[in-house]
């Protein structure tokens, strides 16, 4: 039986997969393709895959899927006309938002517009307080006015999102039960589906997004499933969310913000199912593309989660928030085509601006003339010029030069010293971003394996590692396409989290007790709805918590068992320590928990990752050449070259060298020591 | 130092500069993380910043355009009192709130200071400055328009060590904590500062170790002369000339007012000077600012017209000269009240606004609610007898631009990167229940392009025994409009009494209220672009059918009939 995952990118789609022999649980070397993407009729890509790696749906036991259909909804702004309905009094909470404006001197500073415009936005009677008590059920008369409305205005989805729906979503309840009879054939997103955190704006953004991109969410996974149905599939697909975990295709229909990361968060998941295998449970995923840089740290073998999300924010936007969980990724605007340039001033940047695949850099002779970051691997010798897009003839490497030289004459440098700086402020860049996830957050990077993947991933690894002082890096097989072996990695996995704020000095155990049971009990019911009461489920425990008059929250695993106050009192140890490792503050005052963030598995059987035999051979059996590589301060050095995948478990070997594979190229520094372990990752000792 | 420099390569000064950068990020993150009062985390009424042995801000993070011309003038406040006189050793921390001098604003507003040392070399400082909820003083919240001079609104620091040595000093930290009345919030606002500017510290010696003396001294030099060849090479393209512009503040909360404030701003090829002469005199109210607040405020509008989009450093500001005499509104002198000082800082970053605004379409709105339009709703928790306190910023609209109309619901620009506080969080924690959050139609803004609307927010008070105070700005003199554009509306804070009685007010204090009475805070809608009967018929229906405009809007004021279906 085949195992497949497969990625829908916004230029490639990716396949990975490998065959799984039941009998003897053992699995054949993965194995990947990609095609290229189509963008009026995505799934089209996904069955060309299957179909050009000779697959055959009825062979597949599990299918896993990531996807940017959400994102690209969002981002191209091609969603449904979408309508909302809240609380009176309250339909412009959607519009004034928070009121920030980051970009603080322009002033003429507008905030992005909201998703619904004002006339789609109506308000009923019904009213629910903080502690949760209805004060005024929902006017369900007025609903019917209301869809008479929508109907007419042609609306095609609908949000609701009423005050305090997190602390009892009852009127929200009975607004779904009203609108799926008045109207059955729109979907409707009500906010406590999405959330069952405080903060009305979030909330209700995340509603309307979700109701937005509803439409189109549901035509594509229901033409996945119906495609893949017809031609012989009998298992059911699975769909890969932002949390890290894949859900069934018909709950991501019901809330399909919740898959807006998929991608991102494939690969951090891959990271941490790689970092569990080799027994080295904590890491720093790297992945760099062509546009960015994504870094997230994994403690434990588990990525950090966050519902502290903003779709298109920066430095000038406030964004859109989602408050669905999402991996915890800081992202870079510097990858492999990022391009360099000074402004008026005299300083560098390398990025956000990309040249992307097209007309991507200068080497690839596609018209690009501003240098980018794979221009300056190619002028140092990193990237083969010779070799570049398997191009017939090479690229065009005095193309490349030629850039680097005109950007190097305006600060009076050659072009290979410019190429040299461009290549050190990319890596700051990440180095920063790497720091945001780590040192920032109280983590010591001394105690972390880098886990490097995506084109660029292998290439800038070793350097990053060294000037963190991290030990080891881990660069795995099929790099670049190691996001969608992530996916083959996961679990069923669903995320509540419940808003109810306690002093834990002077709190009920038993209350707490029934808030934790209660949301137990609510993860149980949603797997046996879907028929999945069997299998293995695990359950774990998190709070966010604070100091009594703080207003942020540090996220806290939580252990499992009868909550009574000895426990409540090692929560509390729990917090602390950890507020103290984040901020080095650790404060004598009483401590708030404001939301209990449960976690519920449900675990797919997956064959083991096993370590393969370590082989005697000798490394330069895998050497096809060597080739001069400029190492700036460390000197230019003629290195041996290796082909990625003729290197076999057991290979050892000594920097400087270059290893190539398709779409990545590994490079290992001077003094440098590495070999590939049983896993067929190739290990880097930076001798930290 | 510059002879020095010449040894560092390009690319380590940008390899620092970036770290420098990224210092300043982080410091910010921690004090709003750890903070206590919500005008720091929620309200980011706070700046961080790190700068070299001059003084000069070499790297800094803010979330409020106000703050930056305060902290630079802080550190040069310690270099004075004890750089120079050789008190100043590692791991002291050097606290200050004094409106006068250094970098002070009001008493709430505290800065701290500490000296980064390279062996016994002063090589910079890292500072930051917060506005803590509490500092004593004669009303709750330590805000206040009742003073009439400085020694009723709180504790006053004039530039004092906190820290010396590494070893705090206790006897400041508790005649804090006996002489404000949440003495958790305002020590816990104390802890965060003192943290990140720790870290701070530890981060710029760290990059000392990595690259030396010479490199990171050079990395800043550099750093500043950048801000000014931007500042410069912007400044050479501007429109010359000078612009002037004059307007009103309302009322100083203790009844009297309006009181006129003017500036000319003269652009030549290498200056940007901005000039208060005229301005009113020193009022018996807290609206009354000081120099060093004026000056912040000229920079925020230098870097809007000038360079928005570089990182800030002392650098940019070397073209930039302030002039106004002694005793203003604008500059006033101890022991004048200062409590809500922003009132008038605002309105002086307002009229240089207004006169450059016409000329600088690509750069400028036109007027926006230019008030923090604050109200103070104060009373004590029915079930615990906790004290509570709502204070803070609100949003209103702003001006229409030249080809397109005004943000709707947003912080005036002297806030920023300010959130307001939620409706759940609101009643969850204070005794009101929130009815109403949404735009208003109140007249105002019209034009070729709309002012933005203001917002109402009405509170029905919920428990007893509760106080309001109002500091509403733009209530008699509404936000102006731009070439034919109307004004906008006015801001008012408007008290319904249970018994259905109405008292309208813009600046007050101490009006006690009963469970059931409704305040209501209207803010401002902005001002319009160009003449409202230049706006598209298309655009009009659109906002008539949005509810942004009435029927009788559309017809008196566009010549718009409202069309069937």
């Amino acid at each position: 039986m085949i195992r497949v995952a497969t990625d829908i990118g916004g230029t490639f789609t990716d396949i990975v997969y490998y065959e799984h022999d039941e009998v003897t649980d053992t699995v054949s070397q993965v194995a990947s393709w990609k095609c290229d993407t189509v963008p009026e009729d995505l799934t089209s890509g996904v069955m060309t895959a299957i179909d050009g790696v000779g697959l055959s749906p009825s062979e597949i036991e599990f299918f896993a899927h990531g996807t940017t259909v959400v994102i690209n909804t969002i981002a191209e702004r091609k969603g449904a006309k979408a309508g909302l309905i809240t609380t009176t009094g309250f339909r412009d909470v959607l519009e004034i938002a928070r009121g920030n404006r980051p970009d603080l001197f322009n002033f003429r500073f507008r905030k992005p517009p909201p998703f619904v415009p004002r006339y789609l936005r109506r308000e009923v009677e019904e009213r629910t307080n903080h502690q949760g008590e209805v004060v005024c059920p929902l006017d369900a008369d007025a609903l019917s006015e209301l869809v008479a409305f929508f109907q007419g205005e042609g609306v095609e989805a609908l949000a609701v999102s009423f005050l305090h729906a997190y602390a009892n979503p009852a009127n929200e309840v009975a607004a779904l039960e009203a609108l799926g009879r008045l109207w059955p054939e729109v979907p409707v997103v009500a906010s406590h589906q999405t959330t069952r955190e405080w903060r009305e704006y979030e909330r209700t953004n995340t509603a309307v997004l979700s109701a937005y991109v509803s439409p189109v969410a549901d035509r594509y996974l229901s033409t996945l499933e119906s495609r893949l149905r017809a031609d012989g599939m009998n298992r059911p697909p699975y769909i890969m969310q932002s949390n890290g975990g894949v859900t069934t295709v018909g709950d991501a229909r019901r809330n399909p913000i919740a898959i807006l990361e998929s991608g991102p968060a494939s690969g951090v998941l891959g990271a941490a199912a790689l970092a569990q295998a080799i027994g080295r449970p904590d890491v720093i995923a790297l992945d760099i593309g062509g546009t960015t840089a994504k870094c997230s740290l994994i403690e434990g073998g588990k990525p950090a989660i966050t519902t502290d999300y903003h779709v298109e924010a920066n430095r000038e936007n406030p964004g859109y928030p989602v408050k669905t969980p999402v991996i915890d990724i800081v992202e870079i605007g510097t990858g492999g085509g990022s391009i360099a340039w000074i402004d008026e001033g005299g300083r560098l940047f390398v990025g956000p601006r990309s040249a992307g695949a097209n007309p991507g850099p200068v080497v690839y002779g596609r018209g690009g003339v501003e240098p980018t970051v794979t221009d300056a691997h190619v002028l140092t010798g990193r990237i083969d010029g010779g070799n570049v897009l398997g191009r017939e003839g090479g690229g065009d490497v005095e193309a490349a030069r030629r850039a680097y030289a005109e950007l190097g004459a305006t600060v009076g440098v050659t072009a290979e010293e410019m190429a040299h700086g461009v290549l050190r402020i990319a890596d700051v860049n990440m180095e920063n971003a790497l720091k945001l996830v780590s040192i920032n957050r109280g983590h010591d990077p001394r105690e972390f394996a880098l886990v490097a993947y995506g084109g660029g991933g292998p290439l800038h690894g070793a350097t990053l590692a060294t000037a963190l002082n991290v030990p080891e890096v881990i660069i795995p097989a099929n790099a670049a396409v190691f996001s969608a072996w992530g996916m083959l990695q996961t679990d069923l996995r669903r995320d509540y989290i419940q808003t109810g704020t306690a002093r834990l000095d002077d709190a009920d155990p038993s209350r707490l007790e029934g808030a934790i049971e209660a949301l137990e009990a609510e993860a149980r019911d949603g797997f046996s709805a879907e028929g999945m009461d069997g299998g293995r489920h695990v359950v774990e425990r998190a709070a966010d918590m604070r100091y009594r008059g703080q207003e942020h929250t540090v996220k806290v695993s939580l252990p499992g068992g009868p909550v009574d106050e000895p426990a409540i009192a090692g929560w509390i140890e729990r917090f602390r320590d950890a507020h103290d490792r984040l901020y080095r503050i650790r404060l004598d005052v009483p401590v708030e928990l404001v939301n209990f963030h449960l976690t519920a598995y449900r675990i797919i059987a997956k064959p083991p990752i096993v370590a393969r035999a370590i082989e005697t051979a000798p490394v330069e059996d895998a050497r096809i050449g060597r080739r001069r590589v400029d190492f700036g301060e460390a000197g230019m050095h003629e290195v041996p070259v290796y082909e990625r995948s003729r290197l076999r478990p057991g290979m050892e070997l000594e920097g400087p060298a270059i290893a190539e594979e398709r779409g990545a190229v590994v490079l290992v520094w001077p003094g440098q020591r590495a070999e590939i372990d049983g896993f067929d990752n190739f290990i880097i000792r930076t001798g930290e | 130092m510059a002879a020095a420099g010449k040894n560092v390569d390009y690319f380590t000064v940008e390899v620092i500069q970036m770290a420098l950068l990224a210092m300043g990020d982080e410091m910010f993150t921690i004090l709003q993380r750890t903070a206590h009062s919500p005008l720091i985390f929620e309200t980011l009424d706070f700046a961080v910043g790190a700068t070299d042995a001059d003084g000069e801000i070499v790297a800094m993070g803010n979330g409020v355009t106000g703050f930056l011309g305060t902290l630079d003038m802080a550190v040069k406040d310690v270099i004075a009192k004890f750089t120079q006189a050789g008190n100043l050793d590692t791991d002291d921390i050097v606290l200050l709130n004094t409106p006068y001098e250094g970098g002070g604003s009001h008493l709430s507003d505290i800065s701290l200071v500490m000296p980064v040392f390279d062996q016994d070399t002063i090589v910079g400082y890292v500072v930051n400055k917060a506005h803590w909820s509490e500092v004593g003083g004669m009303d709750p919240g330590s805000v206040t328009t009742n003073s009439t001079d400085i020694f009723q609104e709180g504790l006053h620091f004039p530039c004092v060590k906190l820290c010396e040595g590494g070893r705090m000093n206790e006897a400041l930290v508790e005649m804090i904590r006996a002489n404000v009345r949440l003495p958790d919030m305002s020590i816990g606002d104390m802890w965060a500062g003192v943290s990140a500017l720790r870290m701070g510290e530890r981060r710029l010696k760290t990059l000392i170790e990595k690259y030396g003396r010479e490199a990171v001294l050079a990395a800043m030099e550099r750093l500043l002369d950048y801000g000014e060849t931007m500042a410069r090479q912007s400044l050479a393209k501007l429109p010359k000339g000078t612009f002037t512009s004059s307007d009103f503040l309302d009322a100083d909360g203790l009844g009297n007012g309006p009181f006129e404030v003017k500036c000319a701003v003269t652009i030549t090829d290498d200056e940007f000077i901005c000039d208060f002469t005229g301005s009113h005199p020193r009022v018996p109210g807290s609206i009354n600012c000081s120099y060093v607040n004026l000056a912040s405020r000229a920079r925020a509008v230098f870097r809007a017209v000038t360079v928005p989009n570089i990182a800030t450093n002392g650098g940019m500001y070397r073209p930039l000269k302030v002039i106004c005499p002694p005793g203003t509104i604008f500059t006033a002198l101890s022991p004048a009240p200062t409590s809500t000082y922003y009132e008038s800082a605002i309105m002086a970053l307002d009229i240089l606004w207004k006169a450059l605004a016409p000329h600088f379409p690509e750069r400028l709105s036109a007027g926006n609610l230019a008030s923090t339009a604050s109200i103070g709703v104060t009373g004590n928790d029915p079930e615990t007898g906790e004290f509570w306190y709502i204070f803070g910023p609100f949003v209103g609209g702003w001006g229409a631009e030249v080809a397109h109309d005004g943000g709707r619901g947003q912080f005036c620009a002297a806030n920023g990167q300010t959130f307001n506080i939620p409706i759940e969080i609101t009643e969850a924690r204070y005794g009101v229940v929130v009815e109403r959050y949404a735009f208003h139609t109140e007249p105002g803004g019209h034009g070729q392009f709309r002012g933005g609307n203001g917002v109402y927010l009405d509170y029905r008070v919920s428990g007893d025994r509760v106080m309001l105070a109002a500091g509403v700005g733009r209530h008699k003199y509404p936000p102006w409009g731009v070439a034919g554009g109307a004004d906008g509306s006015y801001s008012y804070v408007k008290v319904i009494r249970r018994d259905g009685s109405e008292e309208v007010y813009g600046k007050i204090s101490r009006i006690a209220l009963e469970k059931g009475d409704l305040i209501r805070l209207a803010t401002a809608t902005g001002g319009g672009w160009g003449d409202p009967a230049m706006r598209d018929p298309m655009r009009v229906r659109d906002d008539l059918r949005d509810g942004f405009i009435t029927a009788e809007v559309a017809r008196e004021v566009y010549g718009v009939e409202e069309q069937d279906g």
